[in-house]
């Protein structure tokens, strides 16, 4: 076989093989429950960060979380799994309840977390 | 036994197909309950560094052998294949594995290359394959040119390698708990491995090991999985994105980025070449440090305000 065929075939297979990954259904996309999960997510990824508050998006599809040193961390999913942030001067957008925070790192995705008018508007205001 | 033969074959090449039935037969264990997980887009990911890394071998090996033949022209000892120069090879092979490994996660340079590999959160089979697509820039293969100027064969060299790379493939797993005790004090294990990619503070930047887990013993690097404090995989900041190629190239960027803000030549050698994550202060030693500061006992009471029995 040809390299270009050994290509093709190797593309198949990892093909094939990530389809078998789907439907055994390791397709899970995590949900923040709760502030405390949160918290503990951002303990765990960032070191020596005590987490004061969190506001968590009420679809669980990300959170910010305050520390008592002032510091805020944005904790989203990715996969099945979650990503921890520092925020340091984020790019941040509010429309109503809706907050919309990106962290000045290339190809960090943007979140939305939908927080409610005030609370979104507080946290706004700290960013 | 026909040595010319046997190393004329690629180790790796011929192991692809048990590569691909061992994730398969892992899968299948995992969804019916043994310990371990698997994410389709991660799986997808570190499947696409397994591709890119034959490929860009493939483009990029000729410059690594050039020299090793070079070298090999100059060398010290004819050193004939036989059964013992095997064995003396792929042992001194798997020591200087050890220090390129440990100079891939204590150098930023080399950690660029190598930080591909602790890219997923997930530790199963498919992490073994998560491969860098610029290793050769890394230049930690520097440490292995040693062995071609002693005079082993390249094609040996390369074959111990190969068969090297092979034992660390059934290492990434979880469902696999400890090896027999004996086991476990000689050769590195999937217990051993999964401490190595841990992101816990206990657990950073240790057993470096690739067959042996006896030079993480001798230089101070070995340390036990706990059965109260399971890994956490990754690196310390996990990638926002399964993009392979941000995947492969996302700590070159971060380098080249703070060389470019570095105010002064220190910052911006120490940017390159100090330790991953020392701009920060994040890096593996001084996360450690922060942990045992934030975990140790209280120091001990002067007796006075021991309460009496």
């Amino acid at each position: 076989m040809d390299r270009l065929g050994m290509l093709a075939f190797s593309v198949i297979g990892v093909v094939a093989l990530v389809v078998l990954a789907r439907l055994f259904g390791f397709a899970r996309r995590p949900q923040i429950a709760d502030p405390a999960l949160a918290a503990r997510l951002v303990a765990e990824a960032l070191p020596g960060f005590r987490a004061a508050e969190a506001a968590v998006s009420r679809d669980g599809s990300g959170a910010l979380v305050a520390a008592h040193d002032g510091r805020v961390a944005l904790v989203r999913p990715l996969g099945d799994r979650f990503v921890v942030r520092p925020l340091e001067a984020p790019i941040v957008a509010r429309a109503g309840g809706l907050l919309r925070v990106r962290p000045d790192e290339a190809m960090f995705p943007e979140t939305a977390l939908d927080l409610g008018e005030s609370v979104a508007m507080r946290w706004a205001g700290r960013l | 036994m026909n040595w010319q033969s046997i190393l004329s074959t690629d180790p790796v090449a011929i192991a692809i197909p048990v590569f691909v039935i061992s994730i398969i037969i892992e899968l299948v264990a995992v969804r019916m309950g043994w310990r371990g997980d698997y994410d389709w887009r991660d799986t997808g990911t570190s499947l696409a560094m397994g591709l890119g890394n034959t490929i860009s071998g493939a483009l990029l090996a000729g410059s690594v052998t050039g020299l090793a033949l070079w070298l090999w022209q100059h060398r010290m000892f004819d050193i004939p294949v036989a059964w013992w120069s095997f064995a003396l090879c792929f042992l001194i092979d798997d020591l200087a594995y050890y220090w390129i490994h440990r100079a891939g996660h204590r150098i930023r340079w080399a950690w660029a290359a190598h930080v591909i590999h602790h890219s997923s959160q997930h530790y199963n089979l498919s992490t073994a394959l998560r491969q860098t697509w610029t290793g050769l820039f890394g230049l930690t293969f520097i440490i292995k040119l040693p062995l071609f100027f002693i005079g082993f064969p390249i094609e040996l060299v390369a074959f111990c390698g190969g068969l090297n790379l092979i034992y660390q493939f059934w290492i990434h797993t979880e469902v696999i708990g400890k090896m027999p005790r004996w086991f476990e004090a000689v050769m590195n294990t999937p217990s051993h491995h999964r401490v190595h990619h841990g992101t816990n503070p206990r657990y950073l930047d240790r057993n470096y090991a690739g067959v042996f887990i006896i030079w993480d013993k001798l230089f101070g690097t070995f340390e036990a999985e706990r059965a109260d404090e399971p890994p956490r995989y990754g690196i310390i900041r996990n990638l926002g994105t399964f993009n392979p190629f941000w995947v492969a190239v996302h700590e070159w960027v971060g380098i080249f980025r703070d060389v470019a803000r570095a105010r002064s030549l220190k910052t911006a050698f120490v940017a390159a070449f100090g330790p991953p994550g020392a701009l920060s202060g994040e890096t593996a030693d001084a996360l450690r440090a922060q942990w045992q500061a934030e975990t140790a006992p209280p120091a001990s009471l002067p007796p006075s305000a021991v309460p009496a029995e």
